[in-house]
């Protein structure tokens, strides 16, 4: 609770930073080709000056950013963009390595690569941290400094891998206050279902404990169950249906991302339910937002998955470079969106190309 | 088939019914779910849900028998059940092709896909297992380099969704389960009523005698790689008809469980042996459990533990069945 009271100013403060660091860089460049260099910063300035001048320079840092998204995942799309930005902002070098198909194994491989390389720090999602444990700590112990981004390791600080920052979304959040919306508008659920199409994957499994403690807390002994839908559109459509038949009296369909939402909207259609159960879902694309419009869909978690990318590179370079460490958490949502919010996040997306 | 059951006349009616094993887990998982749920389970809604979900899987897996009846593999048809919707939605959206021109070239170049995989494993010798493998590596690879990981979606309407995958009345019947039906019935009749058929039993079996009978092996297995690739094209085009999306990651571990279904149904891994009606069975089988477990309210992440199972022991029905009524002879 305490940190989503926080959040407000945190962001403010990252955002200020932000904007520090970018008036620092154009500053700089300003009075190196337009000042003559007399102050106790001379030195300092003189060499910005080289390294600033000219062509693009060789990075001046190599950073990995190690991630459980692979390219297959639009909702990394963004976030490696936002990465890459950072990185040609700051004039440094970030490698975007994600696996093609979630898998915990393929992930401890690439943090293995990354580790292999000597990079100047890592961005990392700590998916699991049993089986990252063990190489983050020695990447740690070398020396490479890691801030952990979009899955935070859950345990408490004295047993969590010692990372400097995790930035992102808190997941439990996420579910937590999406169906908090829906308590919050008055509407009191007869059954509730979620669907989560990668089952075992921690951080849709503690969104799904976010949705239920919501739910639960706020009307205890309402019926809250989880549904394994898969990532394949007709198998989720198909068991959404069985579901529905099975329990008439369901009436809000919770997805934790778009492989969720797609079939279950098409299937509130197909079964002339939209508008009667209420659907709501976390991350947002295209499609979701049009149902929004539509009053099809209530209302979608947004997690700027942008700054995701973005914030954790600018953090690790004020820490390698001056030795600034950032807050502990960074949290980049969670924002609900819904109908009246829709014009901002179409303007995030229309930016950055995700939201 | 004919050469293998002229010398197991006394059992003849068994080794000539590869499906008897998944027969006996469709009828023990039906029963419980019909005395389980009777009121849910046995209506006419849930048979056409397990349907439309047995439905690309069915098409797919259809193309998966008939291949590893001659003996071969092919895991790229997970790759190219995505590949052939995403190539049409491309060229409808960029290039305003009309979509049955842009469905007919894409199915081709699936075919083509198929054959170019089969025709790596036969001149160079590598297992079809790893060429196919590479091939749906590599597909997979142009799939997400090509859209970014983003999904595309089908923005006009075209009369041919209706007719892959569109709705038949108010019960939730839908085209593809009459797809599933009629190509279960062509693909049967070919395989056991046709000198073609026949090839493919023989192939498998043992490519040398084949070879000694005068039936040309590379070119029955290239048709049936062929085969394969476009059925998982017309079942990905069917997937696509429904929910106007293609996720590059769509049709991801359809290759195992095309596999599942076809050794379900009672299909050898090594060939020579198998059965369409059989794989059917084997896809309906799947479907039915994922549906029977939602409607027998079972707690939902037993699905996967389940189909291990049915697996498992249908195998070994299979299997004692071949052992004992195929290869004695």
């Amino acid at each position: 609770m305490s940190q989503q009271k926080t959040s407000p100013t945190t962001k403010t403060l990252v955002l200020a930073i932000i904007a520090l660091i970018i008036g620092a860089i154009i500053g700089y460049g300003f009075a190196a080709t337009t000042m003559v260099p007399y102050s106790k910063y001379a030195e300092l300035e003189e060499k910005l000056k080289q390294a600033g001048g000219g062509a693009p320079s060789a990075p001046e840092y190599t950073f990995y950013y190690v991630s459980h998204g692979g390219p297959a995942d639009p909702w990394w799309a963004p976030v490696i963009k936002g990465s890459q930005d950072a990185a040609k902002l700051l004039n440094v070098k970030v490698v975007y390595s994600g696996p093609e198909k979630f898998s915990v194994q393929a992930l401890v491989d690439l943090l293995n690569s990354a580790i292999a390389a000597r990079p100047n720090g890592i961005i990392l999602t700590i998916t699991d941290y049993n089986a990252l444990d063990q190489p983050a700590r020695s990447a740690i112990s070398q020396g490479i400094p890691i801030i952990a981004v979009n899955v935070p390791d859950p345990r408490p600080a004295n047993q969590r891998i010692p990372y400097l920052s995790y930035i992102g979304q808190n997941e439990y959040d996420a579910g937590y206050y999406l169906a908090k919306y829906l308590v919050d508008k008055g509407y009191k659920p007869k059954r509730v279902v979620i669907g989560i199409h990668e089952v075992g994957h921690i951080g849709l499994e503690t969104r799904a404990k976010g949705i239920t403690d919501a739910i639960t807390q706020a009307y205890p002994g309402t019926p809250v169950e989880k549904l394994d839908i898969t990532t394949d559109p007709t198998k989720a459509a198909e068991v959404f249906k069985s579901y529905l038949t099975a329990h008439p009296d369901t009436d809000v369909i919770f997805t934790l991302g778009p492989l969720g939402a797609h079939p279950a909207l098409q299937v509130l259609r197909e079964m002339k339910l939209t508008g009667k159960v209420h659907l709501l879902t976390i991350d947002i694309d295209d499609t979701i937002l049009k149902a929004i419009d539509a009053g099809e869909l209530d209302a979608a978690v947004s997690q700027q998955p942008y700054a995701q990318g973005f914030l954790p590179v600018v953090f690790m370079y004020l820490y390698v470079k001056y030795g600034i460490i950032p807050p502990p958490q960074v949290p980049t949502g969670p924002t609900v969106i819904d109908k009246a919010r829709l014009e901002t996040v179409r303007k995030q997306i229309a930016t950055t190309g995700g939201a | 088939m004919s050469s293998i059951s002229k010398n197991v006349k006394p059992h003849g009616f068994i080794a000539r019914h590869p499906e008897i094993g998944v027969l006996a887990s469709f009828f023990s998982i039906a029963l419980i779910f019909i005395v389980r749920v009777p009121d849910k389970f046995l209506t006419v809604p849930t048979l056409y849900s397990i349907l439309t979900l047995a439905g690309e899987l069915g098409v797919a897996s259809i193309g998966i028998a008939f291949l590893m009846i001659t003996g071969e593999f092919n895991l790229s048809i997970s790759s190219v059940y995505a590949l052939v919707p995403m190539g049409v939605v491309l060229m409808v959206n960029l290039w305003g092709v009309d979509m049955l021109a842009a469905s007919i070239i894409m199915l081709l170049v699936a075919y083509g896909i198929g054959v170019t995989v089969g025709y790596i494993a036969i001149k160079t010798g590598i297992p079809s297992f790893i060429s196919s493998l590479g091939m749906m590596m590599f597909l997979r690879g142009i799939l997400l380099a090509v859209t970014g990981g983003f999904p595309v979606r089908l923005e006009r309407d075209h009369w041919l969704t209706y007719v892959l995958n569109g709705p038949i009345g108010e019960l939730g019947l839908r085209t593809s389960a009459v797809w599933l039906l009629v190509l279960t019935a062509i693909f049967a009749f070919i395989l056991d009523w046709t000198p073609y058929g026949n090839w493919t039993y023989a192939v498998g079996a043992s490519s040398n005698t084949a070879r000694e009978l005068g039936v040309s092996v590379s070119k029955v297995k290239l048709t049936n790689f062929g085969i394969s690739s476009l059925l998982a094209g017309l079942a990905g085009l069917m997937a696509l008809s429904r929910f106007r999306v293609v996720d590059p990651t769509l049709g991801q571990g359809l290759e195992l469980e095309t596999i599942t279904s076809a050794v379900l149904g009672g299909c050898l891994l090594t060939g020579g042996y198998g059965s369409i009606s059989g794989t059917f069975l084997g896809a309906f089988l799947i479907a039915m459990t994922r549906v029977g477990l939602v409607l027998a309210q079972a707690p939902a992440y037993w699905y996967s533990a389940f189909i291990g199972i049915i697996l498992i022991i249908a195998t070994v029905i299979n299997l004692f069945i071949v052992k004992k009524y195929v290869t004695s002879g």
